[in-house]
């Protein structure tokens, strides 16, 4: 058992209430927190540099889960399909957002970390997208320094929704990509796992948009339980993907599927750089006449209201600007 | 009950009074003048309550039109007294519905002011597809305004003459 060789790291593919399956060399590993790190982790030095060794208060912790799906860990095997995760190798990147937990202290939810890619898929109809939610993964995405590709599934019921070019010219306008596929007919898949390959990539979106429909259709051995959204006037999604998998694609590359969302929060993101991170806002910070102060609402001489009513920047997206502001 | 989204109290940026939006002050679901200065401001792009303008600048008060009703039955002047509001930057124009409690006076003295400058007002609203009401009109505004059976007062007689 030598924790310092290479075979001993793998990545968390899975999570349940203190049990974290590793995948690494083929195999996947039952594992558990060694009672080192979880101290090490749930409750951590408050000042590494002081002799006295003092633990982090309670009320300064503010994460949910230490480990998080993608996650690179060092490991030791036990040799009969079980083990112990004894450390936790520095992260490349984080997709986070404020844990949907009730009380007043909000804590950290890691989504997924070491991705490369997040897709926030929204349904071409049934449910309508909610491009507002859009917004919020896109900031989200920008915030951890991340890619996005934007997938638009159930292309087969475009028809049923005529405004849907309009409102994506807004984001190709942006630079975002957008790939537009249906599960179904299988229009777009293959041009979807062209962008997924090699890349650890994470699928976000509300419920019955279809993420995991979509990811039988890329995969079709996965065989995951799909529904169809309620057949109420709504057609919300119901929920049916209840925990959040990675998979690993037979092409290259590995997957997150997540259980649909209908809400989103920021993670540490402030007011005063929300607007760096709509992309087309961004060049105008600063120029406005309250300099860095201004919050683009209702100061004068703005430069990206200004930008607004030139129809440089879409109103749609400021309006979401405003919204996400109002929140932090 | 229904009830259309509100988007809360505030408070007018041109006269600083509080303004509640509740339902049973103002009878319309969308409060979106000041009912002491009538004055409203900028925040609509496309239609009445999206919330897209970027303009934010205050809307004064130019005029009164009427919004023909859906009862193909009624006359064909009769409909709804709307207030004509223009944006005092941008110049864009909006109707909004008289609420209950809009204060009737200030109402009248939009309307004496646009009859003052009825030819500008008049060639700004042909713009918008807007009709202003001019000097006839005065009946139906005082009937909208008090009802059918609250005679109309010397001052206005004499507006009416002039």
């Amino acid at each position: 058992m030598n924790i310092d060789n290479e075979d001993d790291i793998g990545i968390v593919f899975r999570k349940t209430l203190g049990h974290y399956t590793v995948q690494a060399n083929g195999r996947e590993i039952d594992c558990v927190l060694s009672s080192l790190l979880h101290k090490q982790l749930i409750y951590p030095t408050a000042d590494p540099t002081s002799l006295h060794h003092a633990v982090q208060e309670v009320r300064e912790i503010n994460h949910v889960d230490p480990v998080a799906i993608g996650d690179q860990v060092r490991y030791v095997d036990a040799g009969n399909g079980s083990g112990m995760i004894t450390e936790i190798l520095p992260r490349r990147s984080k997709l986070s957002r404020p844990a949907p937990v009730p009380g007043q202290r909000v804590f950290e939810q890691v989504i997924v970390s070491n991705a490369d890619l997040v897709i926030p898929v929204f349904a071409a109809a049934e449910p309508t997208p909610k491009w507002g939610l859009l917004d919020r993964y896109l900031v989200s995405a920008e915030s951890s320094d991340l890619p996005s590709l934007i997938v638009i599934n159930k292309l087969d019921l475009a028809s049923k929704n005529p405004g849907l070019d309009e409102e994506l010219e807004i984001y190709r306008r942006i630079g975002y990509p957008i790939l537009s596929v249906s599960a179904v007919t299988g229009e777009g898949i293959e041009e979807l796992k062209h962008a997924l390959q090699g890349k650890l990539s994470v699928m976000v979106g509300k419920s019955g948009v279809g993420k995991t429909s979509l990811l039988n259709a890329i995969q079709p051995g996965l065989g995951l339980r799909v529904k169809a959204v309620g057949q109420g006037e709504l057609g919300k999604g119901r929920h049916t993907t209840t925990h959040l998998e990675m998979f690993k694609l037979d092409f290259g590359g590995t997957l997150v599927d997540t259980p649909g969302v209908r809400e989103f929060g920021l993670w540490n993101v402030t007011g005063e750089e929300l607007a760096y991170l709509f992309p087309e806002m961004a060049d105008y910070v600063g120029q406005c006449k309250f300099g860095l102060s201004c919050r683009h609402d209702r100061e004068p001489d703005c430069a990206i209201r200004k930008a607004v009513m030139a129809g440089e920047i879409s109103p749609h997206r400021y309006k979401s600007y405003l919204h996400l502001r109002e929140e932090l | 009950m229904y009830r259309a989204a509100s988007f809360g109290d505030f408070k007018c940026a041109h006269c600083h009074t509080f303004v509640s939006s509740t339902h049973q002050l103002s009878g319309v679901n969308n409060r979106n003048h000041c009912p002491y200065c009538l004055w409203s401001c900028h925040l609509d792009l496309y239609a009445a309550g999206d919330r897209l303008s970027a303009c934010k600048a205050g809307m004064k008060p130019i005029g009164l039109t009427m919004k023909k009703g859906r009862n193909k039955y009624r006359l064909e002047s009769r409909g709804e007294l709307m207030l004509i509001h223009a944006c005092i930057e941008c110049r864009a124009m909006s109707i909004n519905r008289i609420a209950a409690d809009d204060d009737a006076e200030t109402v009248i003295v939009v309307f004496q002011e646009s009859l003052a400058l009825f030819h500008r007002i008049h060639a700004l609203c042909d713009q918008y597809g807007i009709i202003p009401l001019n000097a006839e009109s005065i009946g139906i505004v005082h009937r909208q305004l008090f009802g059918q059976n609250v005679e109309i007062s010397s001052t206005w007689r004499s507006l009416h003459k002039s």
